[in-house]
């Protein structure tokens, strides 16, 4: 949308960038400056998170956090896949009748049904299930609202090609269509699997200790409100980015083998 | 991938140095062992009871917190629970089964009532007050304590000296505690702003979100020992009774709760787990016991 | 019931909430974007690095931090207007997200047209761009307002009284948790069914 900049663009843009790095870095010394003052980097504030026992803790949050998001992922992609190919093939109003309901259920309500209705049935599932499970059913819908997104904007092109080809209709699916629609949708696939990990927090309603709970259990131990919560952003940034990293290594990977 | 490699780095060096912990109010583990040996064990368990299922399974299922210090506070570094709620629930569990096992579901006020009511806990231990509308749906054993909700300010802020004083100021008060109902008794046209952990509250105050902090007296101690701009005005002005919520219509499980109670008081146990807990904070003897059954709805 | 204007209050709070922040999340995105795509270096770094930020944390962690830890760096607003910022912040980067998307899926060789015809980066962004990625993206912008809508109720976190704190308040002197929090789930499940039938309708329109 913009032709590579000329010489005299290009030093407008270096003194365009030079003066926002200079006002953004500004800006931060100010704020760090005042965050000394308040007392809050006060080195005794952050001696706990220089321990062993305080990093075990929140890293064993972590992992029940990891463990919930994996099980949660599994589980709702592929039954967001069968989602979106249901909702696409002829008997579509079912799969469409689900996904519209489950979408706007929030998933605490969710939650709460399997607490407190399922074990009056007779369906008292462990604590881990009790929050993998309405988790997935809720994230199966935007799984599949995603996977039909991105089967839609493949080019319609394509499919015909693959017919023509000889290929039948499932193997066009799989080998021309899927790949495509899912590097388009990739973005959005990473919003959801962050999203989901995120989701995981609501485990404190159902008593499992995840990343979240186990920061404020902290910031209530040590009175460190601001602190913990700091470290807690910079375990998720780590964890979430890393997984965006990982998705977009492998959205190059793919793009090139594609050529 | 260096961004990867950078932190897993960072984590080994700060595995690599182990320190002290911070100094939290609160009793030390090897002391609640030594009044769990003291505690009484139930001699007549009647056949098919609640208390019979509850030994038999071998652990009592609580509904509670992790996070109320002086009550229930778990301990990142040992993962050990201690607090008046939880030691209370560690001797209750060895009077039903002879063993002071317990397992702990961390429950909100909106999940606690279900919870109890669809056995997923078998008691509630959690700083739940005694209202008669609660008694319509939940069972209270107890009460086994008084607690008294008190006024904090900022050193140098004038014009509260009583509750009454309040009236038009915004007050900070936590989520789902008794202050909220404390105030708006004492002080109709006070402006309340929630927040939903002590921390929260005492950060709220000091960044004057509010003019004064309405809390437990027993809390509040505990964070004006840590915070010298935390002033306490005046004695507490409320009476809330905690009880052991238990559920709806099971009678025989709230008079043999009530007979432990009854029993640890009697023994001194009770005050030996007061000393323990917020004992350590509050100075002065143990305040004597409420009377079972003295609050509306116990 | 008694306690019906104090819930009612909370729904409407919750509208506030979810009306104003959806309109910040939306205008915040469009800068972000615009970012994004742009010829400057840094500001794509810039704009990168705020959606990675916002959307790996949690929405509780950035209130806490922007409610408690704002004053501390001398920053100080009113508990409904720091919930109404912090949660546009955060949709925003999930709105920039699927604008970008949007932006992505009108194909390549449109932009490349659009500059040979001769349109510079803003008007080959709002006459050739833009139109067509419209339709594509309305889907994902309805289901952010969703999830926008659902995570109103963490402004709790700010002191700011919405549907679910009211129901809370409720509970704890009623203790009649299922029918206020079934009742509250049902508000957000009806606002949520609002904003998705608004969505479709849109991309009906669209379509043509």
């Amino acid at each position: 949308m913009f032709d590579p900049p000329g010489p005299r663009g290009r030093r407008r843009s270096r003194i365009a960038t030079t003066a926002v790095v200079l006002v953004a870095l500004a800006l931060v010394a100010i704020a760090v400056r005042r965050f000394d003052a308040a007392g809050q980097l006060d080195p005794a504030k952050w001696r706990p998170f220089l321990t062993w026992p305080v990093w075990r803790y929140l890293l064993t949050g972590l992992g029940a956090t990891a463990l919930a998001a994996g099980a949660v992922f599994l589980l709702a992609s592929v039954a967001g896949l069968g989602l979106a190919f249901g909702r696409m093939s002829r008997f579509s109003w079912p799969f469409r009748a689900y996904i519209e309901v489950v979408r706007t259920i929030p998933v605490l309500l969710l939650i709460y049904v399997v607490l407190f209705v399922l074990p009056g049935y007779g369906l008292d599932l462990p604590l881990f299930w009790k929050l993998v499970l309405p988790l997935a059913v809720s994230h199966a819908a935007q799984f599949a609202e995603v996977f039909r997104a991105g089967v839609l904007a493949v080019d319609r092109g394509q499919a015909e090609a693959g017919a023509s080809l000889g290929l039948t209709s499932a193997q066009t699916m799989r080998h021309v269509v899927l790949p495509q629609a899912v590097r388009h949708v990739l973005p959005s696939l990473v919003s959801q699997t962050v999203g989901l990990v995120k989701d995981t927090a609501l485990g404190y309603v159902v008593s499992y200790l995840e990343l979240l709970q186990s920061g404020r259990v902290l910031a209530n131990f040590t009175h460190l409100l601001i602190q913990t919560f700091l470290v807690v952003a910079l375990v998720y940034l780590v964890v979430n980015g890393s997984l965006s990293k990982l998705a977009r290594h492998l959205e190059a990977r793919s793009a090139r083998s594609a050529r | 991938m260096r961004w990867t490699t950078l932190s897993v780095v960072v984590l080994l060096l700060v595995t690599g140095c182990s320190g002290g912990e911070s100094s939290v109010p609160g009793g030390t583990p090897s002391a609640i062992d030594q009044l769990v040996a003291k505690a009484p064990v139930a001699a007549n368990v009647p056949e098919g009871s609640t208390m019979a299922r509850i030994k038999e399974r071998g652990e009592l299922l609580i509904g509670g917190s992790l996070d109320a210090p002086l009550l229930s506070l778990q301990n990142p570094g040992t993962g050990e629970l201690t607090g008046f709620d939880a030691d209370l629930g560690k001797l209750l569990a060895k009077y039903l089964i002879g063993e002071p096992r317990t397992k702990l579901v961390t429950s909100t006020s909106e999940t606690r009532e279900p919870l109890l009511a669809n056995g997923t806990v078998d008691v509630i231990l959690q700083t739940y007050t005694i209202t008669p509308q609660r008694a319509e749906r939940v069972a209270f054993a107890g009460p086994y304590y008084e607690s008294g909700q008190t006024v904090a300010v900022r050193r140098g802020t004038t014009g509260i000296a009583k509750p009454a004083d309040l009236a038009g100021r915004k007050v900070v008060v936590g989520a789902n505690t008794p202050a909220i109902a404390a105030v708006k008794a004492a002080a109709p046209t006070a402006e309340l702003v929630e927040f939903g952990s002590d921390p929260e509250c005492l950060t709220a105050l000091r960044q004057g979100r509010g003019e004064a902090y309405v809390q437990d007296q027993a809390l509040l101690i505990a964070d004006a020992s840590q915070d010298n701009e935390l002033e306490i005005v005046g004695e507490p002005f409320t009476k809330d009774p905690y009880g052991i919520g238990i559920k709806h219509g099971d009678e025989q499980f709230k008079q043999f709760v009530n007979d432990w109670l009854r029993e640890i008081q009697k023994s001194g146990l009770w005050q030996d787990v007061w000393r323990n807990s917020i004992g350590t904070v509050v100075s002065g003897p143990p305040p004597s016991p409420p009377a079972i059954g003295s609050a509306q709805g116990s | 019931m008694s306690h019906l204007p104090a819930l009612v209050d909370g729904f409407l709070t919750t509208l506030a909430l979810v009306a104003l922040s959806f309109t910040g999340a939306f205008a915040l995105g469009l800068v972000v974007v615009v970012l994004r795509v742009g010829p400057l270096r840094v500001l794509r770094f810039a704009g990168t690095a705020y959606v990675e930020a916002f959307q790996n944390v949690p929405l509780l962690v950035w209130l806490v931090l922007f409610v408690f830890g704002l004053p501390e760096v001398g920053v100080r607003f009113p508990l409904f207007a720091t919930a109404v910022v912090v949660i546009s912040l955060y949709e925003a980067a999930y709105v920039a997200e699927a604008l970008r998307s949007g932006v992505n899926t009108v194909a390549h060789g449109q932009g490349e047209a659009a500059r040979a015809l001769g349109l510079t980066f803003g008007q080959s962004l709002r006459h050739v761009v833009v139109p067509q990625a419209a339709r594509r993206v309305v889907q994902p912008l309805g289901n952010i307002g969703i999830a926008l809508t659902m995570n109103t109720s963490l402004a709790a976190v700010a002191g700011v009284v919405e549907l679910t704190a009211s129901a809370n308040r409720v509970n704890l002197v009623e203790a009649l948790p299922i029918p206020l929090f079934v009742g509250a789930g049902l508000c957000y499940a009806l606002l949520a069914a609002g904003i998705g039938g608004l969505a479709g309708v849109l991309e009906r329109r669209l379509a043509t």
